[in-house]
């Protein structure tokens, strides 16, 4: 062993054992509750929507008849609830104002018995208040800011970075400059905006960056598509199998743009050099990618947008979505080989020795040292994500924690690594994020909520249909981030309101339909946009047409086998 | 006396091995040498919010290299010597680039059969005559293998 691989191996141990003992620290180390005693009077309540749900935010102030400035003012909390406490004993009627934006206000007027009650029992629960929502012109901005944002994306008019920016910047100078002169046009601050930010998935996703980073440098994914086609022996349709089941796990443990981006020019190669359609094997890896993806939580960023939003975890995924993906993925396999019958019966030619050795060249390893060391690492991460649940760690810590290891151990130029992060992305995430947010602040979404909620009634199984085969039908031409992105607060809402949906049924619902209703036309993801990009650079573009005929059946088939999975699964 | 070189700008694969073939005929008629070319364009890449982690240009070089030496093989095995070059960016711009560093004195440009073209017919005629006049250099335009047209260096066409 020469001292270069003794070193790594004294590291990796001591990497490993940072992160076992990261846990168990944060297994055994319990912050201790504060107690807090209360002093004066407590009046207390809870605020929610026309649909029942938790107001938060909502300003609440006590008032007495004379005052020029309220007795008490506090804010309510996410479930909706608001505790204010008085310095004194009040001695005359008593206002409490409930206001908040984009809400009717509410007043509850504490006469002498209540205040009576209060003073003796020095606490008062005024019970909960229902606030009506009010159609503000802030409401028609942020709708149409968000619808044209949208539109923008889905017939790229802009780049979705750019479409999610303007979109924001135009709500905060409709909110901050037409607030100013009409309290109507108002629809949040720049502080409340911020906090529809989450920064859980912003972090997941650039550790995740900087480790798939060097993993695609390694050349492991082409290297893996080379060996399918050595395998196959020309046998094109176990071949077409065996790339389906590779995008699939390299989709569901990468994300599916880039595992794309790396297998198209590889496949498109081995299908000339067997002689047939190259689009027999492309179309059918950007199937298996847009459906492998949702197996795991870091496989689509809609899993990791719904996971961080949720509290699903990636074991979690594992459980409850990943068989029904390997169902849906057998079925799929089943109608292409099917649709492509014709193209695998045929028999190429060969290639000569020369292109034979090109192919395998290009197919190579790369970096044999960053691949055994980011394999190592991208366990350890695996690991973190498993185990890091029974400590409550947010999947964006290992995937950091992964991040950093790689710099360190690997020493790669730091600047071309940080590089390597797309802040486009990460920028696209927290715009789309405030976009999003102006439209729950101002109510669409919960008018939404309620009208699907009202077709849906109590029944669970027809909210799984609907969510699965709703979102999978819109998910074929809007691009699923941004769908997904809106969607969550209405499952959220459908979840809390339909008896057994609180086991986050509908959140895997939202999971299948996004992703599997991406396969539906060619504009229904970026992976088949990107793939259909590469295909332009060869004789063997993929129209919209090619796409259609193959993605709609296989969108329908998966979300059928899909949709029975959650039924059978629940 | 230097040889003659025929540029042949192509994607590759078998729907464009007829307009290949006519131009390998032409160089063979003239004892000429061939050059094939393959242009990328990851123009597809600027409206993707996905991060792009890959070298996606890497790729695509080593992706048109394979389906160029299919090519140079295919000429090679007709008789005519060829040699292939790979570059990335806009189309009209790595022509005039490649006809200048290549000292080419005629271009074979159609589109791939069964049109499976990303370029229009209208596009490849109005190129052809705008860069014949401009770098005086001859043009044939083919499609599936037969010649469509033909423009000669600043002169009409024929």
């Amino acid at each position: 062993m020469t001292r270069s691989h003794r070193k790594a191996m004294q590291l990796t141990v001591l990497l490993g054992l940072a992160i076992v003992l990261g846990l168990a620290a944060a297994l055994y180390w319990r912050p201790g509750a504060a107690q807090e005693e209360i002093q004066g009077f407590l009046i207390s309540g809870e605020v929610r929507d026309v649909q029942g749900q938790p107001v938060q935010g909502v300003q609440v102030a006590a008032w007495t008849t004379s005052g020029d400035e309220p007795l008490a003012e506090v804010e309510s909390q996410e479930d909706g609830s608001w505790a204010l406490i008085l310095p004194g004993a009040p001695i005359s009627q008593l206002r409490v104002e409930i206001t908040r934006p984009h809400f009717s206000p509410y007043t509850v007027t504490l006469e002498q018995p209540e205040l009576q009650q209060l003073i003796s029992e020095r606490i008062y629960r005024v019970g909960a208040v229902t606030l009506e929502r009010q159609i503000t012109p802030g409401f028609w901005v942020a709708a149409l800011v968000f619808l044209g944002v949208l539109l923008l994306i889905a017939f790229e008019k802009l780049h979705s970075t750019t479409a999610a920016l303007a979109g924001l910047s135009l709500i905060f100078v409709v909110s901050y400059v037409g607030g100013a002169f009409n309290p109507g046009w108002f629809i949040f601050t720049f502080e409340r905006g911020l906090e529809y930010m989450d920064w859980e998935v912003i972090f997941l996703v650039m550790g995740m960056m900087i480790i798939v980073n060097v993993i695609e440098g390694t050349g492991i994914f082409q290297w893996m598509a080379f060996q399918a086609y050595r395998l196959s022996r020309g046998r094109s349709w176990l071949l077409a199998l065996i790339l389906m089941g590779v995008t699939a796990v390299a989709s569901a443990l990468l994300d599916n743009f880039t595992t794309m981006l790396l297998m198209t020019p590889i496949s498109l190669q081995i299908a000339v050099a067997l002689g047939i359609n190259p689009l027999a094997l492309i179309i059918p890896e950007v199937l298996a990618s847009n459906v492998g993806g949702i197996s795991t939580l870091v496989g689509t960023p809609t899993n990791i947008l719904i996971g961080a939003y949720a509290g699903i975890g990636f074991n979690d995924f594992l459980i409850n979505q990943t068989a029904g993906v390997l169902l849906a993925l057998a079925a799929m396999g089943g109608y292409v080989l099917y649709h492509y019958r014709a193209e695998y019966r045929k028999q190429g030619g060969g290639i000569s020795r020369k292109l034979y050795k090109k192919l395998e060249k290009n197919a190579g390893l790369e970096n044999r040292e960053a691949l055994w060391k980011s394999g190592v690492v991208f366990l350890l991460v695996l690991a973190g994500f498993i185990l890091g649940e029974s400590v409550q760690m947010v999947p964006a810590v290992p995937a950091l924690v992964g991040a950093a290891m790689l710099l360190i151990w690997l020493k790669p130029d730091v600047h071309q690594m940080i590089k390597a992060v797309d802040w486009t992305t990460l920028v696209f995430f927290m715009a789309l994020f405030i976009v999003v947010g102006a439209i729950q602040e101002v109510g669409l979404i919960s008018i939404i909520a309620g009208r699907v909620s009202t077709l849906i009634g109590d029944n669970l199984v027809l909210g799984v249909f609907v969510v699965v085969f709703g979102v999978g039908t819109i998910s074929t031409a809007i691009a699923n981030i941004p769908l997904a992105a809106s969607m969550l607060p209405i499952v959220r809402f459908l979840s809390a309101t339909i008896p057994g949906a609180n086991s986050q049924v509908l959140y895997y619902a939202l999971s299948m339909g996004a992703a599997m209703g991406g396969n539906g036309l060619l504009i229904g993801g970026e992976a088949n946009l990107v793939t259909a990009g590469i295909t332009q650079q060869t004789d063997s573009p993929i129209s919209f047409g090619e796409f259609l005929k193959v993605g709609l059946p296989v969108t329908y088939i998966t979300l059928t086998v899909g949709f029975l999975w959650l039924l059978i699964r629940f | 006396m230097t040889t003659e070189r025929i540029l042949c700008p192509t994607r590759g694969g078998r729907r464009s091995f007829p307009n290949q073939d006519r131009a390998i005929a032409l160089a063979k008629e003239r004892g000429a040498e061939l050059v094939f070319l393959h242009i990328s364009n990851v123009h597809f890449l600027d409206m993707t919010a996905s991060p792009v982690l890959v070298d996606i240009e890497g790729e695509l070089e080593e992706m048109g290299e394979f389906l160029l030496t299919i090519a140079q093989e295919r000429a090679e095995k007709a008789g005519v010597e060829a040699e292939i070059v790979v570059r990335h960016g806009e189309f009209g711009k790595v022509l005039r680039q490649v006809i200048a560093e290549y000292a080419i004195s005629l271009v074979v440009l159609g589109r791939s059969a069964g049109g499976a073209g990303v370029t229009t017919p209208a596009y490849i005629e109005a190129l052809s005559e705008k860069l014949s006049k401009e770098l005086g250099i001859d043009f044939v335009v083919v499609h599936e293998g037969e010649i469509q047209r033909e423009y000669h260096g600043s002169q009409d066409d024929r």
